[in-house]
């Protein structure tokens, strides 16, 4: 894996413009969170992690598992950029007669190393993983949501990662702030943060943190490989991020765009 | 000849078969000295996983083994493998199709001193309403053996629910299903520690009546086998099914799909039941499943001489 900042900054500008093509080609969905994980995802696929896009299924290939399946439209994207399929299937997204589905499947879509759609599953998943590949040279990734992080079966598995020391598995946390509704709406009183002092409540569990700058390509880069050579236990990834990240429309309106569509005049706007 | 909890035969039989095979392993949620998987951390303490109380992350862990090539065998009581780690169990599991095996120990509604939280009479209902899954309910030692037997040969999740009563050994013929008894027009068909039940009947219809009712014990329940099927409707007038579970979601109700020529009547726990804690004889003595019920209901149901259903 080679890093080379100025390609990567084209790849995520470009695939941006894929993420915001096929959802909107296949009627909507979750731009917001798509948009924020991207970066973090693309530095980790092109940067870091031992990946075969010719034979998916490759025993020495890291596992990454996007647990926040619902932004899978950027994984996609990713693996169709690196060659795991072709680009052409990515406004099939969704769709009935598609490999693509809704969320990830492992067994319909090649690069996919575990199924997700239902939140706080992922990281349980790689620390079997984890725990299965403990004597071979290869990583396990688990990328969370910060609110995915509200479920507490995150917590069972950060404990358990942390009793076995697990220096093979890391988490990432596209930490945007938001979640689908939660408490953005509410007036004074209440954390309106999905998960407050995220950092801290990790550390205090045992895990090695860092907290970063979830766009920063450079520092993505450095966050990952030292979480790779961390030997004391699993790392976390705090990835400070935006939700709609690279569009002022869906950064504006985190809320609308977890979940939502553009009218087509907003589409060519975005475009332009 | 053996009697004992079934979980123990489990335990003991799979650290057996892991003497040649390599891929299992086995994580338990913190009941391994009541659920017997102790007998394989005693044996294999390398390749056996405490996973604490945490049901929904010991499932999940389980797929990610699965797909590395393992075969995960997932320990707990049934109620809190089924109900707490549900979501885990129908998708990070079944949806996946990964090889993971479920093993639900004090499955039922006889709880002894433990109570309602911790019954599981609905686990049929739940694990058969899943893609990919199989279930297993032995009623013996040896069932218990078969079955775990067949789990790991098989490619894909299976389930398999067990007793916390002793159950003796049997003799009869291995496999997913089998006549107890010779062949009858009228039979129980039962699963599990309903066996017990479905003894006692016979008993007292051959003392009170001096008739025969033959007993059917199914050990895979779920897909329900298709010769077991074939056998009722070449064979068997009227079936008595007889199960530690709801009987609305059950054996009766997985035989019910089938295209069935015989009458069916049903006995188990009805779905306003709690499972109160209790002695078993004193739940059964007041409960649907008493033996004396159904002998008199299946008394007055068919008319033995004139072999019909009295109505």
């Amino acid at each position: 894996m080679s890093f080379n900042l100025e390609e990567i900054t084209h790849d995520a500008a470009r695939l941006r413009k894929e993420i915001v093509k096929a959802l909107h080609t296949t009627g909507g969905g979750h731009y917001g969170g798509a948009l924020s994980v991207l970066d973090l995802l693309i530095t980790l696929y092109k940067g870091v992690a031992n990946i075969y896009p010719e034979e998916p299924n490759h025993p020495m290939r890291d596992r990454i598992i996007l647990s926040k399946g619902h932004a899978c439209i950027a994984q996609y994207c990713i693996l169709a950029d690196l060659g795991f399929f072709d680009v052409s299937e990515l406004a099939k997204y969704g769709s009935f007669n598609s490999f693509l589905e809704g969320h990830p499947d492992m067994n319909k879509t090649p690069g996919i190393d575990f199924s997700s759609g239902s939140l706080g599953q992922g990281l349980s998943v790689g620390i079997g993983m984890a725990m299965a590949l403990k004597n071979k040279p290869v990583h396990t990734w688990v990328i969370m949501g910060d609110g995915e992080c509200q479920e507490g079966q995150v917590w069972e598995s950060v404990m358990l990662a942390d009793r076995y020391k697990l220096n093979n598995l890391t988490a990432i946390v596209d930490n945007n702030n938001y979640q689908e509704l939660g408490w953005a709406q509410n007036s004074e009183g209440i954390e309106k943060a999905p998960i407050p002092r995220i950092s801290e409540k990790f550390a205090s569990f045992g895990w090695n943190v860092m907290e970063i700058d979830g766009h920063d390509f450079n520092i993505i880069h450095k966050a990952l490989n030292k979480a790779k050579e961390f030997k004391y236990g699993s790392t976390a990834i705090i990835c400070n991020t935006v939700k709609g990240k690279g569009y002022e429309l869906f950064e504006n309106d985190p809320i609308r765009f977890h979940c939502g569509e553009l009218t087509e005049l907003e589409y060519v706007l975005l475009n332009n | 000849m053996r009697s004992e909890k079934l979980a123990n035969s489990c335990g003991k039989y799979l650290s057996q078969l892991m003497d040649n095979d390599s891929a299992i392993i086995v994580l338990d949620g913190d009941l391994a000295d009541s659920n017997g998987a102790i007998y394989v951390q005693e044996k294999y303490e390398n390749r056996f996983i405490m996973c604490g109380i945490a049901e929904q992350c010991m499932v999940s862990m389980a797929a990610g083994f699965a797909v590395e090539g393992y075969t995960p065998w997932v320990f707990s009581f049934a109620s809190f493998l089924c109900y707490r780690a549900y979501d885990q169990i129908r998708v990070s599991v079944a949806q996946c199709n990964a090889n993971v095996k479920l093993v639900g120990s004090h499955a039922g509604g006889f709880t002894g001193r433990n109570g309602k939280t911790h019954s599981a009479i609905n686990d049929i209902a739940m694990m058969s309403s899943i893609p990919n899954m199989r279930i297993y309910s032995p009623a013996s030692p040896e069932d218990t053996e078969w079955a775990v037997g067949e789990m790991n040969k098989h490619d894909g999740p299976a389930y398999i629910r067990l007793p916390r009563e002793a159950m003796s050994s049997g003799t009869w013929k291995l496999g997913s299903w089998t006549w107890i008894t010779k062949r009858t027009s009228v039979a129980i068909v039962t699963t599990g520690l309903a066996l017990k039940i479905a003894n006692q009947v016979r008993e007292q219809f051959k003392n009170l009546f001096d008739e025969e009712i033959g007993i059917i014990n199914t050990v895979a329940i779920h897909p329900v086998p298709q010769d077991l099927i074939e056998e009722l409707n070449n064979f068997v007038d009227y079936v008595i099914v007889i199960e530690d579970h709801l009987t609305s979601h059950g054996l009766a109700a997985l035989l019910k799909c089938h295209q069935l020529k015989c009458k069916i009547d049903q006995f188990g726990w009805p779905i306003d039941y709690m499972a109160d804690s209790g002695d078993y004889e004193d739940i059964l003595k007041h409960s649907e499943l008493n033996p004396e019920k159904i002998t008199t209901h299946i008394k007055n149901r068919y008319a033995f001489n004139d072999n019909y259903l009295a109505r």
